[in-house]
């Protein structure tokens, strides 16, 4: 009985929804004329359509991209905070730096297009450039990367920074005692402890990255030319834009697919490196 | 030396993250012809809110405020009851099945909502729900990662409490609303502070589902105001971003501990 609303919503908003889009990818459905069954059609169209397979390679370059860059960096930000700073330095940083990520992805994407405007923008005027980032096919895409950083890094951010905050100071001292250097204790004693929060923020940061929409709806409908369009995107597009439902369906389950052998493959390399 | 010198580049790396922030406040107190100059003006001379009056004018702003707020309610409050009774059931209760059906849920937590939209667009267009705030709502209020945290969060809290109730003759629903959620509520706090904001924010699945001005939340609503404004004034969007985004940050100054302690709990992302 406790567990049942949940049961119910589970089966009718997840399970449910999850076994009709198998079944829906295996039609030709426009959600108006008769569906019309159409076999593995969509999923051979999947490899022989070139905006798929550049949707595709894409989702991986942001996802992987966004992956370096947050970890990368949201590792030495913590760092740098961890240290000792005074009372205002630390909460000045640590609120400017999680700031955006409070910011609904609706509103960061329409403030970035001002900011990135070639004749008005702030970006421009500072980096004394007259490039327009959103309209170029190789600046588009990382464009984006730079902005959902801006946008997410306090995310990771604080969760490195509370990881950071369980190492025991005594190993650090133990280590230091020992004649370790600061580069040898970070090495031996601050990573294998946080291997578990960098594991987990590397996890969904990934789950994240492969889901990205907004910007590239908001800020380049996916251009120019497919240069930015994911693989979220181009499913929406399919589905509600040009109503090919089974289409629209397949590919939302290569990005489930996508999501569940990367997660799975990282659990299985963890063993090698996660320290539980 | 070297400490001082990386507390500069950390704070110089701060000051960066919010300059946007900045400009968008400051261009929304602007006179329009005072606006997006460069090098930018820091201080509006002199600040006005006339850019904030004429949002009304452009889209309903006070009702997508209304249906975000309603939206983000109902979602967190549903959410935390489905939730927490399942929760309760799969740590404190014996049934057939149970690890079973556990391990299920626990499997759908990799099933991206990118997938069940489209089955779950089909359902609410036969149920004539597409474009209310409903088609919104109703399928948050099952949160498979809200069940798994409460779960984790109750098994930490000691049996022996409700075995004594048990003896003073109370049900399950007496120790859970009773003795249990009360001693959980830090996490019930964090696990609501997320669902709030996640819902608050969300702008793939209301932008799907909503298509009249009147029925969509406030992200939707931005963006609807972008395509309304064409190349007019932009310092009316800035305005309504502004009038969204300020509160929340507001909010976050003053409870600031409960919501960096809400993201190192949950570790969720909207």
């Amino acid at each position: 009985m406790f567990i049942s609303p949940a049961i119910l919503l589970f089966v009718v908003f997840v399970a449910g929804p999850l076994v009709a889009a198998f079944a829906l990818s295996l039609f030709h459905w426009d959600l108006l004329s008769t569906p019309e069954f159409a076999g593995l059609d969509y999923f051979r169209q999947l490899v022989t359509d070139g905006a798929t397979v550049r949707a595709v390679i894409n989702t991986f370059v942001f996802a992987l991209a966004s992956v370096v860059t947050h970890i990368g960096i949201g590792m030495l930000l913590a760092l740098g905070v961890h240290r000792t700073m005074t009372r205002g330095t630390k909460y000045f940083v640590r609120t400017a730096y999680f700031f955006p990520f409070l910011v609904s992805w609706a509103a960061v994407a329409l403030i970035w297009k001002y900011v990135l405007d070639p004749a008005f923008g702030l970006a421009n005027y500072y980096l004394s450039a007259t490039t327009n980032w959103l309209a170029s096919p190789t600046l588009a895409l990382p464009t984006l990367i730079v902005v959902d950083w801006w946008h997410t890094i306090g995310y990771t951010f604080i969760i490195l920074l509370a990881g950071l905050q369980t190492v025991p100071a005594q190993l650090h001292e133990a280590a230091r005692v020992d004649g370790a250097n600061a580069w040898w204790r970070f090495w031996s004693v601050t990573l294998p402890v946080m291997s578990p929060t960098i594991f987990f923020a590397t996890v969904i940061t990934f789950i994240g990255a492969f889901q990205i929409f907004d910007p590239m709806v908001i800020m380049t409908q996916g251009g120019p030319d497919g240069a930015t369009r994911s693989i979220v995107q181009y499913t929406y597009e399919k589905g509600f834009q040009s109503f090919e439902v089974g289409y629209a369906a397949a590919l939302s389950l290569v990005l489930f697919v996508v999501i569940m052998v990367v997660t799975g493959l990282q659990f299985r390399l963890s063993r090698r490196w996660v320290h539980q | 030396m070297r400490g001082k010198l990386l507390d500069l580049v950390l704070v110089l790396g701060g000051v960066v993250m919010i300059t946007p922030l900045v400009w968008l406040v400051v261009n929304a107190l602007s006179e329009p012809i005072d606006a997006f100059q460069l090098p930018p003006r820091w201080i509006p001379r002199p600040p006005t809110l006339q850019n904030f009056q004429q949002v009304p004018d452009l889209i309903p702003f006070a009702q997508m405020a209304w249906n975000s707020l309603q939206i983000a309610v109902i979602t967190t409050a549903g959410a935390l009851l489905t939730s927490a009774l399942a929760a309760y059931a799969f740590n404190r209760l014996r049934f057939p099945g149970r690890d079973q059906i556990f391990s299920v849920l626990l499997a759908a937590l990799v099933v991206p909502v990118q997938l069940t939209v489209v089955p779950i667009f089909i359902m609410m267009r036969w149920l004539h729900l597409v474009d209310t705030t409903v088609a919104i709502w109703l399928p948050a209020l099952v949160n498979v990662f809200g069940i798994f945290f409460l779960r984790q969060y109750i098994s930490s809290i000691p049996r022996e409490l409700d075995e004594a109730a048990i003896m003073d003759g109370a049900g399950h629903f007496w120790i859970l609303f009773r003795v249990i959620l009360p001693l959980a509520r830090p996490g019930l706090t964090a696990l609501g502070i997320f669902v709030f904001e996640a819902s608050w924010n969300n702008f793939f699945w209301p932008y799907i589902f909503l298509s009249s001005p009147e029925k969509m939340t406030l992200p939707v609503g931005l963006v609807s105001l972008q395509g309304a404004v064409g190349g007019g004034p932009a310092v009316v969007l800035f305005a309504a971003i502004t009038l969204v985004v300020l509160p929340i940050l507001v909010l976050f100054l003053i409870f600031q501990r409960s919501f960096i302690a809400s993201i190192a709990s949950t570790g969720l992302r909207a």
